[in-house]
């Protein structure tokens, strides 16, 4: 049997034909993991498809869309664009699919952005209005550069030169300072030296989600360039989207594997995992509260590290090398627990949906911008499992997380406290 | 062209604008293919069709009035559960209505008297996970966890748990069915009153207008709630273990546990399963195909190949295991006897117990049926039947035999005789054969293939379950009856006499053997000049 070439290069949708075809409905994309299946409540993990409810709203039915663009049957309309954008691409889909069948359902969502773009009808309006932020003032809110740094608080010690860098994102340093200082604050106490990036602009995060390529590309090489300038070894951030965005989409943008950036990254969570190990973080401090965790999607199942592959498929869908799949598998779940559950006070309880079965807050890679009813409708989704589970915080890793929980619980009139587990670590540490 | 704006705004007006849409993009979502249940096959090219409108409704009285303006206006449709069932479960003719059920997820249960009411978009797990919280175990059927319980329910519904639990139709109580012109039908006790707990009712029993043997596939109405009997179980709760894709539930060990025993040969096979079964032991007896075991060690399609590669026909002809499921319900002391009758009888065929995990992969809550498109891309059960355990086990050898001419296309599977097992405390065999292919091939092997072993079943006297749905109806119709076919296209004249609900089913096979030019060479039976029903196209 003939083999055909392909690659997981995102900027050709032929690339994931082959993945489209071979999808059979089993929802495993859509329903939470049936060995984890928690009840009849909480019972789905795909934000999209539990938002709307028609077939095309989830990746069973895009890949069905997908096809139908690559064959040319589909033209571009505001429906069809709000069915490929209306979407936080957390991955859930991804790590369902690849249970059994091992498609690349992921890779080809971001390639239907992509080809969006590339036929001149995507992004939506919302996105285009960030990438002109982020071309004038670096950061996707437009607000002044020069206020980047305006979190930096005269408590904080900054290395000149270090190993270690912290890069904060733009939501840490814009809309939740609390976390960049909490992030900055634990460094500090255990005694490691961080420096900042000499002139931080945005990761690019929601231009690559919504299939900017090009313009993500020229921010991931601007970055990563000045990372290497300063000599860092290590990248440590506290957003999950920036960690995905460091560690496996700059890669994916280049063409090199993670392991090629030439630095490692780190989110705080397992810096600080590690750093209890070692005993140069010392949680003492009670704080008295019974959370739950929210798995963010940058740190848990997107987190896998990137190899760039090509190669050729052939008789029964075999391919050639070897494809050592991105299952989610190796992402930040015990790390995040290892530390709430150190931290004398908390009553630490689980959601029904956790891990790779979690269900995304729906803020991510330009879901809130351009579909802010998805993004609340999500967050709300999941704010009555902790509810349901009688939490009194919630705590995630990642500010676009806690801002779009805390804007819910404000529209709900909650009680719950939404907190970023930086503060979390950092009240447990100050006597 | 769609539909007519009058029968689009007189849907609209039921459901409002939110849960309908004729939208391109939305209605490509609901494609059949070319993935899934019959991947990429003559059946889904030929026969399946986009639809032109999806409509969700949330009720009862909502799927019923739609289904009224469907036959006010002409409207071809087809209820939809979750679209797993691959193309027999999706539009057939142009300008079709498809109804997606998955709004109808009420979900209620009744501890004391142990059964659960679930709606069309309510899937298996859930129900089971409810169940076991509260003691008590349902059947995951063959087609998975994902599967709606009710189009599960009245089309197939079994699974390794069937040699304790027993056949679907038992389970099914109390039911409402919404007949193809909207009339509104309840059955069992919920003709009587509003508590579905009992599934016989007063006249005749109708549920085998709901799925005869294994179903017709929606077209004979559509069921909206069903009442389902559930059965107690161990009070130890399985629990989940793992990160995908390798999850498990974790048995309590001193309550439930799966024993591999390889015995010496078939005859033994079938003596271990009927000895268990007298035994009154076990809460499943099966023996799967030896291909499971390689997808079962396998991390993806590859390591498969290179696991199956190093089987022959030797080692599939001598691969004999009884894979056997003990529960202790009633209590420890109840399992640990089972055990020991088990070892005893198997002692006695020559066969000792192997080490195995002490997990649960599939069957419990996770019945695993997506992993069948691992190796191939493309997969159906051909087949499946119910009969004494020692016919059962003749019919999978017959299979293997007729496969080797058409592999390939289909996966070499070295004459594996399928797959086998006890139901009901060996009081029925079944055996399921179950092909694989690349559907990149060229696929008309299959499709003949398909029609090829009814055709064996008839000239060996093997029931089958897939008579009309699946087969041609004129081939297998007059050969089971001799007027099997009459009476089913009498019925669907009698409930559905404008053939609305899911044309061209049940003569959808016999309509793909005349479209399908590279069917002809195979037809050898009897068809009238015009089918008796009326034409959509």
């Amino acid at each position: 049997m003939p083999t055909t070439q392909f690659s997981l290069d995102i900027r050709k949708l032929d690339n994931f034909a082959y993945d489209m075809s071979r999808c059979i409905k089993c929802k495993g994309c859509y329903w939470v993991e049936h060995t984890y299946m928690p009840g009849v409540r909480f019972s789905t993990r795909c934000p999209s498809n539990t938002w709307n409810d028609f077939d095309a709203y989830g990746a069973f039915g895009k890949m069905r869309i997908g096809l139908g663009i690559i064959e040319g049957k589909l033209k571009w309309t505001p429906k069809l664009l709000e069915i490929v954008y209306a979407d936080p691409l957390c991955g859930a889909c991804d790590v369902g699919c690849k249970r059994n069948l091992d498609l690349e359902i992921g890779l080809g969502l971001e390639a239907m952005r992509v080809k969006a773009v590339q036929d001149g009808a995507g992004p939506m309006p919302a996105h285009k209005k960030i990438a002109q932020n982020i071309a004038k003032n670096h950061n996707q809110f437009g607000a002044p550069h020069e206020n980047r740094k305006k979190w930096l608080t005269s408590d904080i010690k900054v290395a000149d030169k270090a190993d270690v860098v912290y890069f904060v994102g733009c939501s840490a340093s814009y809309v939740n300072p609390e976390i960049a200082q909490a992030t900055a604050k634990i460094l500090n106490a255990t005694g490691t030296p961080f420096m900042l990036m000499k002139d931080e602009w945005c990761c690019g995060n929601t231009l690559f989600s919504v299939g900017m390529l090009d313009e993500a590309r020229e921010l991931a090489k601007r970055n990563i360039e000045a990372v290497k300038a300063l000599g860092a070894k290590t990248v440590l951030t506290a957003c999950a989207e920036g960690y995905r965005m460091w560690k496996v989409d700059y890669p994916k943008l280049l063409n090199i594997a993670t392991s090629d950036l030439g630095f490692n990254v780190m989110h705080l969570v397992e810096f600080a995992d590690e750093a209890l190990k070692k005993g140069s973080l010392k949680l003492t401090k009670p704080v008295d509260v019974r959370l739950a965790y929210h798995d963010s999607c940058g740190i848990s199942r997107l987190a896998d590290p990137w190899t760039p592959y090509s190669g050729e498929r052939g008789w029964m869908g075999m391919v050639n090398p070897r494809l050592k799949r991105r299952r989610g598998t190796t992402g930040l779940y015990a790390q995040p627990r290892n530390i709430l559950k150190a931290i004398p006070g908390v009553t630490f309880v689980e959601m029904p949906r956790t891990r790779e079965n979690s269900f995304c807050c729906g803020a991510g890679r330009g879901t809130k911008e351009a579909f802010p009813d998805l993004a609340s409708f999500s967050a709300k989704h999941r704010l009555e499992e902790v509810r349901e589970v009688g939490a009194e915080a919630l705590v995630s890793a990642c500010p676009w997380c806690k801002s779009n929980f805390a804007q819910a619980v404000k529209e709900n009139g909650d009680k719950i406290r939404v907190m970023d587990i930086a503060e979390l670590i950092l009240a447990s540490l100050q006597a | 062209m769609g539909i007519s704006k009058k029968a689009y705004s007189a849907l609209e007006s039921i459901v409002g604008s939110k849960y309908i849409s004729d939208d391109p993009a939305v209605c490509e979502g609901y494609r059949s293919g070319p993935g899934g249940y019959e991947s990429g096959l003559g059946y889904e090219r030929v026969m399946t069709k986009i639809p032109a409108v999806v409509v969700l409704p949330r009720t009862t009285e909502e799927v019923q009035r739609i289904v009224r303006i469907c036959n006010r206006y002409s409207v071809p449709y087809v209820p939809y559960s979750t679209g797993f069932y691959g193309p027999r479960s999706h539009c057939h003719v142009e300008n079709e209505l498809l109804i997606d059920m998955k709004r109808l997820n009420d979900f209620e249960i009744d501890e004391k008297h142990m059964f659960a009411v679930v709606g069309t978009g309510v899937i298996y797990s859930p129900l089971q996970e409810e169940a076991m919280k509260r003691g008590m175990y349902v059947i995951i059927g063959g087609g998975g966890a994902q599967a709606s319980v009710v189009a599960n329910l009245i089309g197939d519904g079994w699974s390794p748990l069937s040699h304790r639990i027993g056949l679907p139709h038992r389970r099914i109580l109390g039911t409402e069915l919404v007949l193809p012109d909207g009339e509104l039908v309840k059955m069992g006790s919920l003709a009587v009153g509003d508590d579905p707990f009992w599934g016989d009712g007063p006249g005749p029993d109708l549920r085998g207008l709901l799925r005869g043997f294994t179903g017709l596939r929606g077209c004979l109405g559509i069921v909206t709630k069903m009442a389902v009997k559930l059965l107690p179980f161990q009070p130890e709760k399985p629990m989940p273990t793992g990160i995908a894709p390798n999850t498990a539930l974790a048995l309590p060990e001193k309550r439930m546990k799966w024993i591999n025993y390889q015995v010496p040969n078939k005859a033994a096979q079938v003596k271990a399963m009927f000895e268990i079964s007298k035994a009154e032991i076990a809460g499943a007896v099966t023996k799967v195909p030896l291909f499971w075991r390689s997808i079962a060690k396998a991390e993806c399609k590859e390591d498969f190949w290179d696991l199956w590669g190093k089987e022959s026909e030797e080692t599939v002809k001598n691969f004999h295991i009884v894979r056997v499921l003990l529960i202790g319900f009633t209590s420890e002391e109840q399992m640990k006897y089972d055990e020991n009758v088990l070892n005893d009888i198997m002692a006695e065929l020559g066969s000792q117990p192997r080490a195995t995990k002490p997990s649960d992969e599939s069957w419990i809550k996770n019945a695993d049926s997506a992993g069948m498109w691992l190796m191939c891309g493309s997969y159906v059960s051909v087949d499946y039947i119910i009969e004494t355990l020692s016919h059962a086990t003749q019919h999978g050898e017959f299979y293997a035999d007729l496969k080797k001419k058409y592999t390939p296309p289909l996966m070499p599977d070295y004459g594996d005789p399928g797959w086998f097992q006890s139901f009901e405390l060996g009081h029925q065999g079944y055996s399921e054969f179950l092909v694989y292919w690349d559907q990149d091939e060229d696929t008309t092997g299959v499709d003949h293939f398909y029609v090829e072993t009814s055709k064996m079943n008839i000239k060996n006297r093997f029931y089958t379950s897939l008579l009309g749905p699946h087969q041609p109806l004129y081939l297998t119709g007059p050969m089971y009856g001799p007027n099997y076919h009459q009476w089913l296209l009498k019925v669907k004249d009698e409930f559905d006499p404008l053939w609305v609900c899911h044309p061209p089913t049940p003569l959808a096979h016999d309509v793909f053997v005349e479209k399908a030019e590279w069917m002809k060479s195979i037809k050898d039976w009897e068809v009238p000049k015009k089918f008796p029903m009326p034409k959509w196209e």
